[in-house]
């Protein structure tokens, strides 16, 4: 009777998933996902490692190009960048009437939320990959991938993505318009960006600098993606995982909570 | 949220689809209850039309129905099983169409009557692709299939939507005000098509404010009024117990009335005004003076019909004069409407 309850659960959300992809995701965000990338890691990333000069820049115990850096640090932006989705997809659904219509039907919240957020884990994994295909050319001679440190990296934009999914859903259930959503979310999007080690390392940096970093997750990620496609996994790293999986956990919590509690 | 305990369950032979019991709900716990300890029951196979002024609960009610909403307290059974415990098997039998409309902007209209296809599990394609081809046909939507969502007038979106549901087998069916937006034809070609389908066993909640829709549609109505179910009938039972009052008699003269005459016909109508009394037992003032048409024609609204005719019937003659033609109207539902809202408006008005 369980495993049924459980096949049933897990079809709904598969259909939902499936309407998200499919119907819900306007394709020229998804265009628009590989494209800003591309541009920071070719623009960008030349621009600056001319600024910067030829001295590499360290992660665990290696040292790095700064392109390499950067590349690994925008498969993390495009984790939080793509999560905007998530918002997009149920201010959408709340516009054209999608949303009551889906809670009427044989779907709840929890499975709801839960699609939208596999929805992100698979544009994040998709857009990452595609990056770092796109990127290759700038990352090769620093690139050291094995199946272990994949998985750390796979992990980070995995928990990434739930992470940023519920921060952009709870910030939906809260904003009374799409436009005072849009607001909060690109100014916050600001700060995690530029308070992270997306562009540039932590360390370094003055000390109160330093320690905001380790305050947004989007450090967490960054740190983490770039330890795996590096192979420079150590005990910080692993303190760092757990870190950021108990940020998207308590994220996606009080992200289905807010959800379930939603007035229709 | 407290359900009641005492479960209304199946002690009519199981004929009623849905039963709700003292339903409460309050949106804050300083406000006025929005429904006031509701309850009705809606037998299978039949429409049961939910009318009531802008406000007074109908969305409230149909949001508790179609489980988006908690009420704050009482019992809903549908189909026998308590909604609130299980919400999930009972979701799989209904069919929503809601006020607002609900549209996949991005989708075409053919894909979309296949994805919400797809969404209630109708996963066979050929299957799938064959319902769409019927609906498409059934909804006259075939020249705007291949048309985005986004693109189609408020008329043809609502098409689209009330079509879609008709993509899955349902045992009951929500509409709330679902002829919004439509032309004539369509609206009544939707009215027909719900009819057919009731007849093989479709239960039916419909909400409207067009009397003539509810009156051609329902079984039974119930008239909701700020939370209150203020009246419960069918159509023609509830033109039998409200409509008494507000009959419309025309009389047509041979000759031309002259005021003597006329003051006669007064003097009929204002003894009949001393007993008459309105819903709840108050004197109702909506009776209107004698109506002139013409030079011969009188029309006149009263609710003793018959004791008035057959005073008029006794003076004609004495004043030599001679009735043409005589017919009694009696009041639509839309007048039945109004008054019964009116009367309860005045009743809560004057703390009764």
């Amino acid at each position: 009777m369980k495993s049924i309850a459980k096949y049933v659960f897990t079809s709904r959300i598969l259909l939902l998933l499936y309407r998200n992809l499919f119907a819900a995701i306007d394709k020229m965000f998804l265009i628009w996902q590989i494209l800003l990338p591309v541009f920071q890691i070719y623009i960008m990333g030349y621009a600056y490692s001319a600024l910067i000069g030829d001295q590499g820049i360290s992660v665990g115990a290696i040292s790095i190009s700064y392109v390499s850096f950067l590349t690994a640090g925008m498969m993390a932006f495009n984790v939080m960048q793509g999560s905007q989705i998530a918002g997009t997809i149920f201010w959408n659904d709340k516009r054209n009437g999608m949303f009551q219509q889906i809670l009427a039907m044989p779907f709840n919240k929890i499975q709801y939320v839960i699609a939208n957020l596999v929805t992100l884990i698979i544009i994040g994994l998709t857009s990452a990959t595609a990056i770092i295909l796109i990127g290759l050319p700038t990352i090769f001679q620093d690139i050291n991938i094995s199946l272990w440190s994949m998985s750390y990296t796979i992990f980070a934009l995995v928990a990434g993505s739930v992470f940023f999914g519920s921060f952009t859903i709870i910030l939906s259930t809260k904003m009374k318009s799409s436009e005072t959503y849009n607001v909060f979310s690109n100014g916050l999007f600001i700060f995690f960006i530029f308070v992270s080690s997306v562009f540039y390392p932590a360390e370094g940096l003055p000390q109160p600098l330093s320690t905001a970093f380790y305050f947004n997750p989007l450090t967490y990620i960054a740190d983490i993606t770039r330890a795996g496609i590096f192979s420079q996994i150590d005990t910080f790293t692993n303190l760092e995982v757990l870190v950021l999986t108990l940020f998207a956990v308590g994220a996606f919590v009080i992200a289905t909570r807010a959800m379930v509690k939603l007035q229709i | 949220m407290k359900v009641a305990e005492n479960i209304p369950l199946l002690d009519n032979g199981n004929k009623d689809c849905i039963v709700v019991t003292n339903l409460k709900k309050q949106y804050g716990k300083e406000k006025a209850y929005v429904l006031n300890g509701i309850s009705f029951t809606v037998k299978y196979g039949t429409v049961f039309g939910f009318l009531g002024p802008n406000g007074a609960g109908k969305t409230t009610t149909l949001k508790i129905l179609t489980s988006l909403l908690n009420p704050s307290s009482g019992s809903v059974y549908i189909f026998g099983k308590d909604l609130f415990k299980k919400q999930s098997e009972i979701k799989r039998k209904i069919g929503v169409v809601s006020q607002n409309p609900s549209f996949e902007a991005n989708l075409t209209v053919e894909r979309s009557l296949d994805l919400y296809g797809l969404l209630w599990g109708l996963s066979d394609r050929r299957a799938r692709k064959d319902k769409v081809k019927e609906i498409l046909k059934t909804f006259d939507l075939e020249s705007i299939k291949n048309s985005k969502n986004d693109e189609l007038s408020i008329g043809q979106r609502r098409r689209v939507q009330l079509a879609r549901e008709f993509m899955h087998d349902m045992d009951l069916l929500f509409l709330d005000e679902p002829t919004v937006g439509l032309d004539p034809s369509a609206r009544r070609m939707l009215l027909d098509y719900i009819k057919k389908h009731v007849m093989s066993g479709l239960t039916v909640f419909f909400t409207t404010h067009i009397m003539e829709e509810a009156e051609y549609l329902c079984d039974e109505i119930a008239i909701i009024d700020r939370g209150k179910i203020i009246a419960f009938d069918t159509p023609m039972g509830l033109k039998q117990k409200y409509g008494g009052m507000n009959k419309t008699i025309e009389i047509t003269f041979k000759d031309t009335l002259n005021e003597p005459f006329l003051d006669i016909l007064r003097n009929i109508i204002k003894g009949s005004k001393k007993d008459d009394k309105g819903l709840n037992g108050n004197v109702n003032n909506s009776i209107s003076e004698i109506n002139l048409k013409g030079g011969n024609t009188i029309r006149i609204k009263v609710d003793n019909t018959e004791k008035v005719i057959s005073e008029i019937f006794q003076v004609v003659p004495k004043n030599g004069m001679e009735i043409e033609n005589i017919s009694v109207d009696s009041p639509s539902l839309e007048e039945i409407f109004l008054s019964v809202v009116s009367n309860s408006k005045d009743n809560s008005n004057s703390g009764v």
